[in-house]
């Protein structure tokens, strides 16, 4: 008897491996496929851009204290970040899913064991790393800046107030201090987290918006009415209230657009922190945790247009 | 089930979800939007005034959350302005400047300066108006730094810088030195009040008609405080109020009057021209002379 013609048949297959409902790694895959083809749109090159406007406004020659000159610096160094970050987060967001399903790479994920939120969160979290990594470098630019300019203000500073001879080392003190709290503090990385939690929510609104939109073009034009409309309502109804003699279809209107419209004007906290004020650390918490309920929010509502959409 | 998800039109599901998170988001936001405010890391709306005068470009930067960078550009605006010496186009862009930012004082601090003292020395010098002309843009422009410091008090009541910007002005310009006391005054106690704001109070209150009586107790008590404060000023402004008011000679401060010439020391007898001291004065020499 022939041992071979008793022993099983070994499985021509391997038994497919269930698919697990999420899987971080088919996430950080995407993702990472994300942040790959915003590098090659060559998306950093406005670091250039970015530098070129902190270094000229470095270099202005104001007659204004050396306090002044810093919080100059620092408010048009972060409010450039600030509007980098937001109109990054919307058209890098607003180009990917067409961009995929031109080249057809669409089809090819959502063929494979993907699950649609593990694409749309795989791309979100791309659009995110490459924003996080161009407000730290956008950061370091304008960081170098502060600090190069705050150093010679000081010194300068000193030198002049010691060349006098009429100030006691007190009043130095309190001189240079006065330098130093329009500086380079640890507190302004908390203004670049504003930025970035701004962003976050800008990608996600717009996320929402490319689920269902006919093209790039009016995904970036609706996210950029939105934003501007979610920044202004909160300003614009006090002023439209007045105008109108608070009449009821005005104020329907504005409850309206606050329910559906996503209040931006609260990241302007960085705002405060730019200018020196001391920073809430309980409140800057909090608007962490509301930026995560719209990340959730906005995720879970391009799901319910994504989930049975046909290519 | 799912044929039933798939037949309801998708529209409804996302417009229940999104009114739903926004009526449970909006009392939230409302809260963190006044916690955010009173720990001043978030600037209050701006005055309706404030939108009607912002040009197109300003509104639509404020609008679209930059607020700060808008302010910005326009105190490089009001600058050259200021180069142009456009006085009223400069007013103009700090209107909108302080109600962009009202809780930054080198705004306020600045258009005070740029009113108050530039554009009012402007006025003293400019040949190109009559007499007359000069005389009422002064005092409008003088008036018009006021109204802003008044404005910038009541968003930063502890400011002194802006306080102290005020009163060059009433003191450099309108020499107003009763207005100047009051304004040092206030100054005194803030957080940021530098020392010598208790003295100028008082030195401007001696110059002002009808309160010499109050700014003699006030001096005194300074003086009084010890050698540290008996600066040449206080002793001169002590030494006219005693004149004044006829304070009677044992009362009055031993000091000398700063502004009379001190009378030379006398020399020593036995120090020689040429500053040589030797062991022995002439009077020495004449007794063993005599």
């Amino acid at each position: 008897m022939n041992a071979d013609s008793t022993a099983p048949n070994p499985p021509l297959r391997g038994a497919a491996r269930p698919v697990p409902l999420f899987s971080p790694g088919r996430v950080a895959t995407i993702a990472s496929g994300t942040v790959t083809q915003l590098v090659r749109m060559k998306t950093f090159y406005f670091l250039l851009a970015f530098a070129l406007v902190v270094v000229a406004v470095g270099n202005f020659n104001l007659p204004a204290t050396p306090a002044k000159e810093l919080s100059m610096i620092k408010k048009v160094s972060f409010g450039t970040m600030d509007l980098f970050a937001w109109l990054f987060a919307i058209v890098a967001t607003a180009l990917l899913i067409p961009r995929d399903q031109e080249d057809r790479t669409l089809y090819t994920i959502l063929s494979k064991p993907v699950r649609r939120i593990e694409y749309l969160l795989g791309k979100l979290c791309g659009v995110l790393v490459v924003v996080g990594v161009s407000l730290v470098l956008m950061y370091g630019i304008c960081a170098t800046m502060i600090g190069a300019r705050e150093s010679l203000f000081v010194s300068a500073e000193i030198e002049a107030m010691t060349a006098n001879g009429g100030y006691s080392q007190e009043e130095i003190d309190e001189q240079v201090g006065l330098i130093r709290q329009q500086g380079l503090r640890p507190e302004l990385g908390l203004a670049v987290l504003a930025s970035f939690l701004k962003a976050a929510v800008v990608a996600a609104v717009t996320i929402f918006l490319s689920t269902f939109a006919s093209s790039s073009l009016f995904t970036i034009i609706v996210s950029i009415l939105i934003f501007l409309i979610g920044h202004a309502h909160t300003m614009a109804s006090s002023f439209w209230l007045h105008s109108s003699d608070n009449s009821l279809f005005v104020q329907m209107l504005v409850k309206v657009v606050k329910i559906l419209i996503p209040d931006f004007q609260l990241y302007s906290f960085s705002e405060g922190i730019i200018q020196g004020e001391v920073v809430a650390y309980a409140l800057v918490g909090q608007m962490g945790l509301v930026t995560a309920g719209y990340l959730a929010v906005f995720l879970l509502l391009s799901l319910l247009v994504f989930v049975d959409k046909e290519f | 089930m799912k044929r039933l998800f798939q037949k309801i039109p998708r529209i409804l599901p996302v417009l229940v979800l999104l009114a739903l998170f926004g009526l449970l988001r909006g009392p939230v936001e409302d809260r963190l939007r006044e916690d955010l405010v009173s720990a001043k890391l978030l600037t209050p709306p701006p005055a309706q005034g404030a939108f009607e005068q912002m040009g197109q470009s300003a509104l639509m930067g404020t609008l679209g959350g930059l607020r700060s960078l808008v302010a910005t550009f326009m105190t490089l605006e009001a600058f050259d302005h200021f180069s142009t010496k456009s006085w009223d186009d400069l007013r103009q862009s700090y209107q909108i400047i302080t109600a962009l930012e009202p809780r930054d004082e080198t705004h306020w601090v600045s258009v005070i300066w740029h009113l108050g003292i530039n554009a009012t020395a402007n006025m003293e010098i400019d040949e190109r108006l009559p007499a007359f002309e000069r005389e009422r843009r002064f005092k409008e422009y003088a008036f018009q730094a006021i109204e802003f410091a008044e404005r910038g008090i009541e968003q930063l009541p502890e400011s002194s810088a802006i306080r102290i910007q005020l009163a060059e002005v009433y003191r450099e310009k309108l020499k107003d030195d009763c207005a100047t006391s009051r304004v040092y005054g206030d100054v005194i106690g803030l957080p940021d009040a530098p020392g010598y704001s208790r003295r100028f109070h008082g030195y401007f209150m001696a110059r002002c008609p009808g309160k010499e009586k109050e700014a003699y107790a006030y001096l005194m008590a300074l003086y009084g405080e010890g050698e540290q404060q008996h600066l040449p000023t206080l002793i001169k402004e002590i030494k006219n109020l005693e004149e004044k008011l006829g304070i009677p000679g044992p009362r009055r401060i031993p000091d000398a009057d700063p502004d009379r010439p001190q009378k030379a020391p006398r020399r020593p007898p036995n120090l020689l021209p040429g500053d040589i001291l030797v062991p022995f004065t002439r009077e020495d020499l004449r007794r063993i002379g005599g």
